[in-house]
């Protein structure tokens, strides 16, 4: 009971006034406009693939790109609140990425329905892969970063949802540049990478978000 | 009066009382700070108490959730009941520790079918005289040496030593088991 008292006296004494952490919309919202403006210049370099107005006439296509930006809207949102002990005490909304991900899983199959006869895929394969890792390695840095600054009690779960969120930037610009029609090769090579990678943070946030 | 379910138990507080109190604390207010961690501290112990075997690993872990707290609180902003922060940082420290104990127990376990060969034998009645060994007992770990005194010197059972010192039997028995196999190993040399 004396070292209780104790440590209470020490860390009274060194309780000086802290400013509250942002809001977790807020907090996502500014993890959002980074990540936007980190696109926009990522397609500035690499330029936008020539077909995109009229690929987002065809409605499985966009139904694809807005799934996939819902997914990372989603796992930005939910990657804030996981860095919260508490989740702020909104638990439901960490777990709408899981429902996207559901959304999306339909959007690819019936796009897969639709790609009949099948599109011929590229000749490249796992160059997408590594292309996609390349982009999502500076906003997964900048996310495990920022998250590092808070409390998360759920490592894993945080560090899985972190580099999903990066991970859906990389795809999301791919999606953008590469001028492919092949529903299977981006599957392949793009969306299930990207889901490996989400496993992946399992490790990599227990390993980084210790606190 | 704000009421919440945390791991089964409901949790209540007064949103003008510990918020109120914690935000104070985050404007700099020491006193205010010290009284939410000891209310803290007073709430929380029963909470650990109830998960733990030993008094002593309740206040080493509630010492560990107190540090965790201060390290933590900017993730917290007064304006949400506390009691679940809190509760939340507790619940992941006490996982934290108790996968640290169960590897640490994994690490020194004995074979379990001795163990529990030995569980059912009656531990007092060793073959080890103990008069011939009481020079190292004393160099056992506290612990294990209390143990081993009271059980021989003083010739209490070890669901009496287990009450006298506020462990469970079977607890004492695995304590005396391993401060046996020490000194076995020791006189074998």
């Amino acid at each position: 009971m004396g070292n209780i008292d104790d440590l209470i006296g020490k860390l009274a004494k060194d309780g000086t006034a802290v400013k509250p952490a942002l809001h977790p919309v807020l907090l996502s919202l500014e993890w959002i406009a980074i990540a936007v403006c980190y696109l926009a210049v990522a397609l500035m370099i690499s330029g936008i693939r020539p077909d995109l107005m009229a690929r987002l006439h065809d409605a499985w296509f966009a139904a694809e790109i807005v799934s996939l930006v819902a997914i990372f809207i989603a796992t930005s949102l939910s990657a804030a609140l996981l860095s919260f002990p508490d989740l702020h005490q909104m638990r439901r909304f960490a777990l709408v990425p899981g429902i996207m991900f559901i959304l999306f899983a339909l959007v690819m199959y019936f796009s897969w329905q639709a790609d009949n006869p099948p599109s011929r895929p590229p000749m490249h394969s796992v160059e997408c892969t590594l292309s996609i890792t390349l982009l999502a390695i500076l906003p997964a840095a900048w996310i495990f970063y920022a998250m590092r600054k808070f409390a998360s009690t759920h490592p894993n779960w945080a560090g899985s949802i972190a580099l999903l969120s990066a991970f859906s930037i990389g795809a999301l610009w791919l999606r953008l540049y590469e001028q492919t029609d092949s529903i299977r090769h981006v599957v392949e090579w793009h969306y299930l990478p990207m889901i490996a990678a989400g496993f992946a943070g399992l490790w990599l946030g227990k390993a980084i978000l210790k606190w | 009066m704000v009421t919440l379910w945390m791991d089964g138990a409901r949790v209540t507080e007064k949103p003008d009382n510990l918020a109120a109190l914690m935000k104070q604390s985050l404007n700099g207010d020491q006193r205010a700070y010290a009284n939410i961690l000891q209310e803290t501290s007073r709430f929380l112990r029963p909470f650990l108490a109830k998960r733990l075997s030993f008094t002593n690993e309740v206040d080493d872990l509630l010492q560990e959730i107190l540090i965790s707290i201060h390290k933590a609180r900017h993730t917290y902003d007064g304006n949400r009941p506390y009691k679940p922060w809190v509760y939340a940082i507790a619940r992941f420290r006490l996982q934290d520790y108790l996968r640290a104990h169960y590897a640490d127990q994994l690490r020194h376990a004995d074979d379990l079918s001795e163990m529990e060969e030995y569980l059912h034998e009656p531990v007092t009645e060793s073959a080890i005289s103990y008069e011939y060994i009481s020079g190292e007992v004393d160099k056992l770990p506290e612990k294990q040496a209390t143990i081993l005194r009271l059980m021989h010197q003083e010739g209490y059972t070890a669901k009496e030593v287990a009450e006298k010192i506020g462990m469970n039997e079977s607890a004492v028995k695995v304590a005396a088991h391993r401060a046996y196999k020490i000194l076995r190993q020791k006189l074998e040399r």
